[in-house]
Order: structure tokens, then sequence, then C-alpha cells
């Protein structure tokens, strides 16, 4: 008995060839092809002996003499780095031998100017430490700031200031506190203050970024207000929603119906496809600068584009998927005396409409694909503006939430469409339930009314 | 069996029978064919598949068509039922001239051709409502030829839900609900399992009994023309044309145990030579040559 049991309990072997896995082992691979990227993004992001060929600034300095100028955040590559921690140490070298011999360079007023800007380079350390929040930046509390570091009462948390910039601070400090206790521009040191030395840290490069970056900047680009003209990202989000699925409407409105004719007449098919057939393969994108002169302004345009980019496929697989009927359903029909606007209505209609249903699903992944270059004919506008802005600064942190919010989307819907034909199409094999679904009976009781009104109905 | 039974001729019939075949030739013509014909025109030229075909059946027959296959004899019944146009020729329908598909003709097909999208009750009520009916008799009406095809607790299935015969008993229930002046199968019994089959057989008689119909009725079963039918009209190819048209001396009422009555084997005996003469040319042989694939020593057989 044991034995029997255990055969039956046996797990399925996972590589076999042409066969269904079971339902469980399909749900765990599912879920895999979703978290192997995340996961492969995880580990390139966060180990940094796998690629990290840049160092991140978390502290800058100005060079003299070279224009270039570099602030925290900004990304460097390997090789450079060291060259430029170099030239700042060797700055510091230069001003402690002029403070030496005495010969400085300059008025005290651009020594003073000077000395500000080393000062202000602690900020991006101040900020990512929380000791100043980003709005209260004052050039009050930052010297503070470096009171209190100097006398080591500061507690530091994310960013290390290394021992070489503590001794800077400490040394700096003595000059600082000998000309004031309190911030005061007047009373900056007049003798050159020691540049404090880059650091930084291993990282991607801007474009990869981790995805703890991500989520957190997208939580904040979602969460953000509209500011005066810039809607907020979820307005640019129905925007773009509205662009798709309007210009996917238009298409199915006018592609269905013709595309049904064609399926059933010859004459339509003849009349029509070859020329479609043609001109699907003109990329929708070409007729950008055409449709603005005819649309102007606006949505119009982009929303002809999505419909130019779907309309001429959709009437193609419309066409095909009604020439799939099985066409001894049309002569079952007419043995029973259906006439030819009856054999449409009540035969052709309702047999293509899982089909349909199914092909306006694919199309609309394809509408889909139009949105971003949609939204960037005319006046830019919606996701796209937001990352094509956001792309020229390089803070592609921002630009992946909306990549990623687009393939959602589009992949939610699609799962969503797709669920809900078992419930659409009760008759279909792949739908058990018994039950017609809501849009379904309402969609049978248009096309079918006579069936669905008699008050027998449901009783015997 | 030792002996080979002596059959008597196919052309013998019983009192009973002759005199049922005489009251039939009595009743008025349901469908007169005349001079029927039809040549397909492919790109290889144009084939005759039907050549002057006469035939006259009479109201409440039921007459069954065989032949070789590419005899025509799908052609001839899809012709009839206006799904085919003609080449030449012309038939009447209770005397008047009729062309193209009509709810006066019903059609039961090989493949169901149900509406999966209907219900069975709603399949049977189509032919109704796109003939103009509307109302709670329509459905009741539909639930009548439910029931007599035996199928009332199934009224609210889809096809999917049913198995092959009882698509095909639906099919039946559809075609006849338009009360039809003759009922057209095409092989309707073609994919079902033997057993299935034979049932399916005796639920048509029974059905046919019971309605006022003219059953044209295409198979390539020999056994199952015989069982079904009053008489079976036997085609030839290339081209096709009416070979004999025999009575069928087996008496009614019928019932399995005929298949061994000597009527039954005579008439079988006959159609056999009738489709499948001696050969005479020898482009196929009639035996596979011999040749042994089995080990040496195999002599299970």
């Amino acid at each position: 008995m044991k034995s029997h049991k255990k055969a039956a309990k046996a797990s399925s072997p996972w590589f076999v060839i042409r066969k269904e896995l079971d339902p469980n082992q399909r749900i765990i691979l599912s879920c895999f092809s979703f978290l192997l990227p995340l996961i492969i993004w995880a580990v390139v992001s966060y180990t940094p002996f796998i690629w990290h060929p840049d160092v991140k600034l978390q502290l800058s300095a100005d060079r003299t003499d070279v224009t270039t100028i570099y602030s925290a955040g900004d990304r460097l590559s390997k090789e450079f780095y060291p060259s430029f921690v170099e030239a700042i140490q060797s700055d510091n070298e230069k001003i402690l031998a002029a403070r030496e011999s005495g010969e400085v360079d300059g008025s005290s007023f651009s020594i003073r100017r000077a000395n500000l800007k080393t000062m202000r380079h602690l900020t991006p350390v101040a900020i990512a430490n929380g000791w100043l929040s980003r709005d209260e930046v004052e050039d009050e509390s930052l010297y503070e700031i470096w009171q209190q570091l100097a006398e080591g009462t500061l507690e530091q948390k994310s960013v290390q200031l290394s021992d070489e910039n503590i001794e800077i601070v400490k040394r700096n400090w003595a000059l600082m506190s000998d000309r004031s206790e309190v911030f005061n521009s007047k009373l900056l040191p007049e003798t050159p203050l020691e540049k404090l030395v880059p650091q930084g840290k291993p990282s991607n490069p801007s474009y990869l970024p981790s995805p703890h970056e991500v989520v957190s900047k997208g939580f904040q680009d979602f969460t953000a207000e509209a500011e005066g003209n810039n809607p907020s990202l979820v307005q640019r989000y129905g925007h773009s929603l509205r662009i798709v699925f309007l210009g996917f409407l238009f298409a199915a409105l006018v592609g269905v119906p013709l595309g049904v004719i064609c399926g059933t007449f010859d004459f339509f098919s003849k009349l029509f496809e070859p020329f479609i057939d043609f001109f699907r393969y003109m990329p929708a994108p070409a007729f950008s600068t055409l449709l603005v002169a005819v649309f102007l302004a606006n949505d119009a345009p982009k929303i002809a584009l999505v419909f130019v980019g779907t309309f001429f496929q959709l009437v193609l697989v419309v066409a095909n998927t009604t020439r799939q009927l099985d066409a001894s359903l049309l002569e079952a029909a007419q043995t029973l005396g259906a006439s030819k606007a009856t054999q449409i209505r009540r035969v052709i209609l309702p047999g293509i409409l899982p089909d349909l249903f199914n092909d306006l699903r694919i199309l609309l992944g394809w509408a889909w694909t139009w949105l971003v270059i949609a939204e960037l004919i005319g006046v830019k506008s919606g996701l796209t503006e937001f990352m094509d802005t956001q792309g020229r600064f390089r803070n592609f942190d921002s630009v992946f939430p909306v990549i990623i919010l687009i393939g959602v989307s589009g992949f939610v819907t699609d799962q969503i469409l797709s669920s809900l034909r078992k419930y659409l199409f009760p008759w279909t094999p792949e739908s058990s339930s018994k039950k017609h679904g809501l849009v379904g009976r309402f969609t049978f009781w248009l096309l079918d009314r006579k069936v669905y009104d008699t008050p027998l109905n449901g009783r015997i | 069996m030792s002996d080979q039974i002596v059959l008597p001729s196919y052309k013998e019939q019983s009192p009973e029978v002759s005199a049922r075949f005489k009251a039939l030739h009595q009743r008025p013509v349901k469908l007169k064919v005349e001079g029927l014909s039809k040549t397909f025109h492919t790109s290889k030229g144009s084939v005759n598949v039907l050549k002057s075909i006469d035939l006259d059946i009479h109201r409440r027959e039921f007459v069954s068509v065989i032949g070789p296959s590419g005899c025509g004899k799908s052609t001839l019944i899809r012709m009839l039922a206006g799904l085919e146009t003609l080449s030449d020729g012309r038939f009447l329908l209770n005397d008047k001239e009729v062309s193209g598909p009509s709810a006066d003709r019903g059609m039961v097909f090989q493949g169901y051709t149900l509406f999966p999208w209907l219900t069975v009750k709603k399949n049977v009520m189509f032919g109704l409502e796109v003939n103009g009916a509307s109302g709670t008799s329509v459905e009741q009406e539909a639930l009548q030829w439910i029931e007599l095809v035996g199928l009332a607790r199934f009224a609210e299935a889809y096809p999917s839900q049913l198995s092959g015969g009882m698509k095909q008993r639906v099919a039946i229930a559809r075609a006849l609900a338009t009360q039809p002046e003759v009922l057209f199968m095409d092989e309707p019994f073609g994919a079902l399992d033997p057993h299935t089959r034979s049932q399916m057989q005796a639920y048509l008689l029974q059905i046919w009994k019971n309605v006022d119909v003219t059953i044209m009725f295409v198979t390539h079963d020999l056994d199952e023309a015989i069982y079904l039918s009053d008489r079976i009209l036997v085609l030839k190819a290339n081209p096709g044309e009416i070979h004999e048209f025999i009575e069928v001396p087996v008496p009614r009422p019928r019932t399995p145990g005929q298949f061994l009555s000597p009527e039954f084997l005579a008439v079988k005996q006959h159609l056999e030579e009738l489709i499948h003469p001696e050969r005479t040319d020898d482009d196929e042989p009639s035996d596979l040559p011999l040749v042994r694939m089995t080990s040496a020593g195999d002599n299970v057989e």
C-alpha cells in the first residue's frame, strides 16, 4: 500500500518532450519567468564585483584650472576617478604650500567666495546623512555642521567621511572658527581652505539604476502633485491611456464591420483587401508629419497615428477570422430558410465572436506599441514627454518606472480580457461554466433578441 | 456455415410488401427530378459529376442513395437542397419548380453543423424564428421536437456538451422543426461509432414514422441503406448516372433481427455486385503480395 501511495505522490518530471507540466509546476515556472529577470537585475545592481564600471560621487570638489564640474551624484568611470582624486589632493598641497610661503593669489573677496564654495561642497553628504533636509539648506546650518563634524559630535550614517576628509574638516574649522563661530559671509577665512577630497562608491552606469532606486523614484514620481503646466504622472498616464484606447476604439469601430464584410462577401474582399494589404507595409510613423498637418495639434494626430497603426492589420485579421467560420454552418442556416441578412446577423456575427474577441485583444497590444511614437509627434505629451525629459537629464531611475508601467498596463489588460473569455463565451470548450457572462448575455440579447425575449426562458 | 445459402432474387416480394409498394406509387409525387446534370469546371478541365438524373420520389417515402465514392451522391442531394447550382435540368417540389435553399427542404449534415453558441433549445428554435415565428409558441414547439428526439433533459445544454449521437439528434430535430417537405440527410451517421450508429438508425425510423416527411438519405453503408429505405437509388461513377432504383423487399416494420433475413441478404448481395463489380483491369492487385516480415518460427497465424 505504502509503495502505491508513494508512486502516486511522486513528483512529475520537469523535462518531458512535448508534454504539458502539471498545474503546480506551471505556476512555479510562470512566477520564475518574472522572478528571473528581477533576480538578475538585483544581482548586477547589488554585487559590486560583477560589473559596476563607474564610481558614483557622494562628495565632489572643484578642480582649479579645469572647467568641467562634477557634483555629487555624478558617475565617473573607474579609470578616471583616481586621477580626479589625485588632482584635488595636489590642489590641496598647493594650497598648503602657498599658505606656508604666504604667497596667496587673489583678493580677500575672491578667496572668501572660493571658501564659501568649498564649505558648500559638504551639502550632499549632509543631506544623505540626514543632518539637513533638502528644503532647508542654508549656509548658517551648514556652518554649524562643519563645527559639529570637527568636534566629532555628528553621527555619520549612510555616507562615512574618510579620515583624510575628517582631518581636513578639523583643520578648516580651526581657520573658520578663528574668524567667526557662526556663519557670516563677510567673516569667512581669508586664507584658502583645503578642499574636501572626492569620495564615491562603485556603481553601475546611470542607465542601469538599481531596483530600489527605481521603486523609490517611481513612488516619488507617481505621488508628486501636478505643478502649473506640468501634469502629474497619474494625469499623464490617464492621457496616454486615452490615446491608446481611443485610437484602438476608432480602428475597431471602422475595422470590424469592414473586416466582417470583407470576410463575408468576396466582392468586398477583392475590392478592399489588396490595397489594405499594401498600405499596412507603410509604417505608421512615416505619416506622423502628415497627420499633424491634417489633424493639427493636441491629441487628434496622436489618436490618428494609433488608428493608422492598428486599423489596417485589424481589417485583414478580422476578415480572415470571418473566413475561418465553418461554412457548413451557413449552409445549415440556409436550409433552415435564413436570408443573407439573417445569416450575417445570426450566424456569422455570433459565430466569429470568440475569435473576434481574441483578435481585438491581440490588436490592442499592437495599439500599445504605437503609443510612444504617437506621443512624440506634434506637441509631446503624456508619459512619453516625461520619459523624454527625464531621459535627457539621464534620470533613468525616473524613466524605468514609466516603461514598466506601460508594460504592466498592456499585460494586465490582456490578462483580464483573456480571463473574461470564459464568462463571455460559455459555449466554447474552454469554458466549463454554464453561466452566461453579463456582457455575453447583453451581446446575445442584441444579436439574438428573440431567443432571449421569450418569457419561458429559463423556466423549463 | 458449410454450404452456400441459396438466396431468393432481390426482386421477389411478399404479397404485403408488393401491396405496400403499389400503395406507395399511388401517393402524390413529392419530388420530381428531370434531366439533372452537374459539371464542375476546374483548372484541369471540366468534370461531369452527374449526368441526366430522372427520379420521382413519393410522399413519405424513404429513399437511400448509394454508390461508389465519387459518384456524386452528395452532390445530388446538395443540388436538391439548393446548396449547389444545377448545370442542366430541373426539379419540382409538389409540381412546382424551386431553386435555391429554403426551409421546405431540410438538410442534416455529417458534421452536425449545430450552432455552438446556441443551446439545444435555441438551435431548434433558430429555423422557426428565421421563418418569422415568434412568441412562446416557438419555444414550446421547439421543446416538442426536442422531446421527439429524446433530448428533453438537454434542452439548455450547449452542443459542445453533447455526444456525437445526441448532436445529430438535435440536428434532426432542428431540420424537422421547420416542417420541411423533404429532408435530405448526407451521411448523417458516418462519424458515429457502430453502436451509436445502429441506435440512431432505430431512432430515425421511429421519428420518420411519427412525422410526415419524405427522406432522401445518402450513405455508403449497405446495411444502413437496406434497413432504413423503401427504395435504394444506386448510382455509378464517371459520370454519375442512375445504375438501378431498387425496391427493398424487406417488410416493415423493420427490426435489427431482419439483418439476416433472406430478403435482406439478397438485396445486399445484389448491391455488392452493383457497387463492387468484379475487377477487370489490372491497375490494382486484388491481393497484397505475400511477404513474411515475422521472425522465423512465428507460426501463430
